[in-house]
């Protein structure tokens, strides 16, 4: 079946077929999402909207129509402003007092799968088709996957408009964008003796 | 619907003691009659909110919105109905994509729906 493509895929191959035997129906297309450089959430709504099947006319709510979902480069995930390290996941394991936390960074260090998995779940709606759904998702955190001999269509993400950055965000960003210049361009040189060969320049 | 072997007959289906026990069944059959007569009216309007979601996936497929599709139509005045619309999109694409380039030639302002990503993205990788 895949044994070809699975040799080089160096991940847990046997996880990553789970449970394909249960998806029935294969009048669906496989598409491959690239997360490189995507924002999450984003990316997550896109793909709850496909895996619902709701970018077919022949969509019916009683049924589960949606295609195959691949998701490749989970690692490569962005998100903006300071999620990074403020964004906290939260779980209660029902004892009490034990509510527990992770930050995105843990877990992407953890498990950078689970939080795509996590983000689309909670975009599907909660009702009885919701497992099936998350089985036709398939995440990897690297850039293969063990599925390349079925037909394969990589999905276009539709273009999105990004807002201007503010002005305060911009100055910060210009300034961080000309001290990294100067590193990389004197390394030994102190700031003061920067300004002294400048004055020296302009006066010259 | 006095009797209680009219009620029992009604009551086919449901879970528990409600499909066996009269007293409780007798609840329960008029809760459901109550549901039945309230969704017959919302059953329209779900429906004609599913017509809506199958045309809007089919000509999101042209890259065509659903308003600015009806639009169109409307000004060629086409007076298919939703209902007939959304069979047409699942069952005739072609015909449908007819539809869609008509209302497109009517409605100039679809012509390139996904607007420019005008500035730099600032978003953090890890």
């Amino acid at each position: 079946m895949a044994t070809q493509a699975a040799t080089a895929f160096s991940g847990n191959v046997k996880k990553a077929l789970a449970g394909i035997k249960r998806i029935n129906l294969d009048g669906l297309r496989w598409r491959v999402f690239d997360a490189k450089g995507q924002v999450l959430g984003r990316l997550a709504s896109q793909l709850s909207i496909v895996l619902q099947g709701k970018d077919k006319p022949t969509y019916a709510p009683n049924r589960d129509d949606g295609d195959m979902c691949i998701v490749i480069n989970a690692k490569d995930i962005s998100v903006t402003g300071r999620k990074m390290t403020d964004k906290v996941y939260y779980w209660h394991t029902g004892y009490i007092g034990h509510l527990k936390e992770r930050t995105l960074k843990d877990q992407m260090a953890k498990d950078p799968t689970e939080v795509i998995r996590k983000a689309v779940m909670r975009m599907l709606p909660r009702n009885k088709l919701r497992d099936d759904r998350d089985r036709k998702l398939r995440i990897f955190a690297d850039g293969e996957h063990p599925f390349g001999d079925r037909p394969i269509e990589p999905y276009v993400m539709p273009p999105r408009t990004v807002r201007e950055m503010r002005p305060r965000a911009r100055r910060a960003m210009v300034r961080a964008q000309k001290k990294a210049e100067m590193q990389a361009q004197g390394g030994s040189d102190t700031r003061k003796n920067k300004k002294k060969e400048v004055e020296e320049e302009e006066s010259a | 619907m006095m009797n209680k072997k009219e009620i029992l007959k009604l009551a086919k289906g449901f879970r528990g003691r409600a499909k066996n026990c009269i007293r409780i069944a007798r609840e329960r059959v008029e809760k459901a009659l109550q549901y039945s007569y309230r969704d017959r009216r919302t059953k329209k309007r779900d429906m004609r909110s599913l017509w809506i979601q199958r045309i809007s996936a089919g000509t999101r497929q042209h890259n065509v919105h659903y308003g600015h599709f009806m639009h169109g139509l409307k000004k060629e005045n086409i007076q298919l109905n939703r209902k007939v619309l959304s069979e047409i999109s699942m069952h005739e694409p072609y015909s449908f994509k007819a539809l869609v380039d008509i209302s497109r030639e009517a409605f100039p302002g679809n012509r390139h729906i996904y607007h420019r990503p005008r500035k730099v993205d600032m978003s953090i990788t890890a």
